[in-house]
């Protein structure tokens, strides 16, 4: 009696109780396709998620000031940025970033603002794709001059249209706002987000950190700097120097002031954290695959005791134990199988199906296709043990006896 | 070829012990046709079941072809039920989810017979009780006689030696008795050593020697005398 005998009388049985078979197949399904469309589209948002660090650039460093600690000396100026990009060869482009929170309107629409303020690097450093226009230049951060870059949502809720450049807009905090012209406008920076955006969000705006300093009358005390190395290698090292050169520049080389954190650092910390997320939904879609199993093992009991009369006329004629045991063992098997690659198939479609509504491309990998097949198999055989056992057990008289 | 000597089966249930058999001893030799009658509960169908090696005695020996049975394993005995006997019960006993087809080879299956030789051997067998037009049907489609007969191919269809038919007729009706017992008359003549177990004596008296049983014991054991000859 070879494998494939038995695969076939177990299909066969499968067969001729569709019903019962698919409503036995039903956990396992639900089990392994939730466990894939939770896992494919966990590890695509990973990759999206790598993906948007690697557009804005691994080699880009952030250095900050620990404010908390820091004398007003001690903050960057926009010379130390100078500095740090002319002196330091591994450092490709270096900005400022200053940040504040005001309002901005055109003729047809106020809203509130998120203003960045940055030097001409910003362009590189943040990967920024303009569709219309250009970024501001040196001189114009130089002389801080009233020029801005909006993106393409602040745009359209502004004018309508998103070709706005050499337009003007009136920016600053909200009590005392002053007219600047639109040098660029930019991609959307949502992303993946896109869809989530409406006209109430904030308008993100890029102003040159000289004239947001005129705007909101402070002086350059700049917290945060962003830096990129030449070199994904040389990223940490650049960052070390920078922070040497802003203490030695501060003197203040016996306070430790200063951190540069690259991003990478960063990625993988949310790489770690949506991996756990993933891991922990996918342990718990996980249980219902253990329902499933012990779905499986309900119905072949209920299998065994209806079909006595025929295990006792199969030992009658020959059938040995392990042949009984087998035989219910592999119809176990082939019905979590059947199941798991159904799961898979439905798997797989959801996972590309929610991909799309949020923006993820799901990322099926090869191994969870094999450990969820051969997960589903184990089940089968955990939970089909039993109720071969059982099976194989009947005393063959008494077997023929039942009715 | 058959030979027990003092067999004992005693069944307990809960804390009554039931002794189906007191001590039969029994000598077939091969080619014989015999008939074991007696009253419900004499112990012919719990006889069977031992000589069939679907039950194990309690005590006693049993040689079936020159092997002692006696102390055997499940596994061994499964092996002698597949190779030597042939069962064929009163309600017929097919799979009736299986084509009758099907339902012959499937001693072939568990004897690791190919399957190619399987299809021919169970046609033949089907051919030998003359059904060999409706292999492809199910058990539920054909006549209580032709399911007897595929019961009977099934039986024979790994050339068993030994033939154990328990009341085979019980539920058929006269002429399809008839029809039946020819078959296993000429199965017998082919060279099967045939035992067979009824309640009626018209049955009997096709086979060679008639066994009469009472309350676990044999009580005597003739040869047929006008035997009906097909």
């Amino acid at each position: 009696m070879n494998l494939f005998e038995n695969i076939k009388m177990a299909i066969d049985s499968i067969i001729s109780n569709k019903m019962r078979s698919f409503l036995t197949m039903l956990g396992i399904i639900i089990g392994i396709s939730s466990v894939i469309a939770i896992v494919s589209l966990g590890e695509g948002g990973q990759n999206t998620i790598t993906g948007e660090f690697e557009k804005i650039g691994v080699a880009t460093i952030k250095i900050t000031v620990k404010t908390a600690e820091a004398e007003k000396s001690d903050f960057i100026t926009y010379k130390d940025v100078g500095q740090i990009k002319d002196k330091i060869s591994y450092v490709k482009y270096a900005t400022p970033y200053t940040y504040k929170q005001g309002t901005a309107n055109s003729e047809r629409k106020s809203k509130s603002a998120m203003f960045v303020g940055c030097n001409e690097d910003m362009y590189y450093i943040d990967n920024i794709e303009l569709l219309y226009g250009r970024f501001f230049n040196n001189i114009e951060f130089e002389e801080g001059r009233a020029v801005v870059v909006i993106d393409e949502t602040a745009a359209k809720s502004f004018f309508g249209t998103i070709d706005v450049v050499g337009n003007t807009i009136n920016i600053g905090p909200t009590t005392s706002t002053k007219k600047a012209t639109i040098v660029g406008v930019l991609k959307s920076q949502f992303g993946m987000f896109e869809g989530m955006v409406d006209d109430d969000m904030p308008a993100f705006i890029y102003v040159p950190g000289t004239y947001l300093d005129i705007l909101y009358s402070t002086q350059s005390q700049i917290s945060e700097m962003y830096i990129m190395a030449d070199s994904k290698d040389n990223a940490e090292a650049a960052g070390i120097l920078a922070k040497n050169m802003l203490m030695n520049r501060h003197g203040n080389r016996d306070r430790d002031l200063y951190k540069a954190e690259s991003l990478m650092k960063q990625l993988d910390q949310i790489n770690t954290v949506v991996g756990i997320f993933t891991a922990f939904i996918a342990a718990v879609a996980a249980i219902s695959l253990l329902v499933g199993g012990v779905g499986v093992m309900n119905i072949m009991l209920v299998s065994v005791t209806e079909r006595t009369r025929e295990i006792g006329i199969r030992k009658a004629i020959g059938a040995k134990t392990s042949n009984i045991m087998f035989q219910f063992l592999t119809e176990s098997v082939i019905i979590s199988c059947i199941g798991g690659i159904i799961g898979l198939i439905l798997g797989v479609s959801g996972a590309y199906l929610l991909g799309r509504l949020a923006g993820i491309t799901p990322s099926v990998s090869p191994q969870i296709i094999i450990i969820s097949i051969g997960f589903a198999s184990a089940v089968g055989i955990f939970f089909g043990i039993y109720p071969a056992k059982k099976a194989a057990k009947l005393d063959p008289i008494e077997a023929l006896r039942y009715e | 070829m058959i030979k027990i000597d003092n067999i004992i089966k005693t069944y307990t249930t809960g804390k009554i012990n039931l002794t189906a058999l007191k001590g039969v001893s029994l000598s077939v030799k091969p080619g014989e046709f015999v008939t074991i009658m007696g009253p419900s509960g004499c112990g012919k169908s719990t006889l069977m079941n031992v000589l069939g090696c679907l039950d194990k005695m309690s005590s006693g020996k049993y040689v079936l072809n020159g092997k002692d049975i006696s102390g055997l394993v499940d596994n061994d005995l499964a092996e002698i039920r597949c190779r030597e006997i042939g069962f064929v019960f009163q309600s017929f006993n097919l799979l009736p989810r299986m084509s009758i087809l099907e339902n012959v080879e499937l001693p072939m299956v568990y004897a690791g017979v190919p399957k190619k030789e399987r299809r021919e051997k169970a046609l033949e067998a089907l051919r030998r009780v003359d059904l060999a037009d409706r292999v492809k049907h199910r058990p539920n489609e054909i006549s209580g006689g032709q399911k007897q007969r595929v019961a009977i191919a099934r039986a024979i269809v790994n050339n068993p030696s030994v033939i154990l038919a328990d009341e085979p007729t019980g539920n058929l009706d006269t002429k399809v008795t008839k029809e039946i017992m020819k078959i296993i008359q000429q199965l017998n003549n082919d060279g099967a050593t045939v035992l067979l177990v009824t309640h009626e004596p018209e049955v009997a008296q096709y086979s060679k020697r008639i066994i009469h049983m009472r309350d676990g014991e044999i009580i005597d054991d003739n040869e047929v005398i006008d035997r009906i000859v097909f």
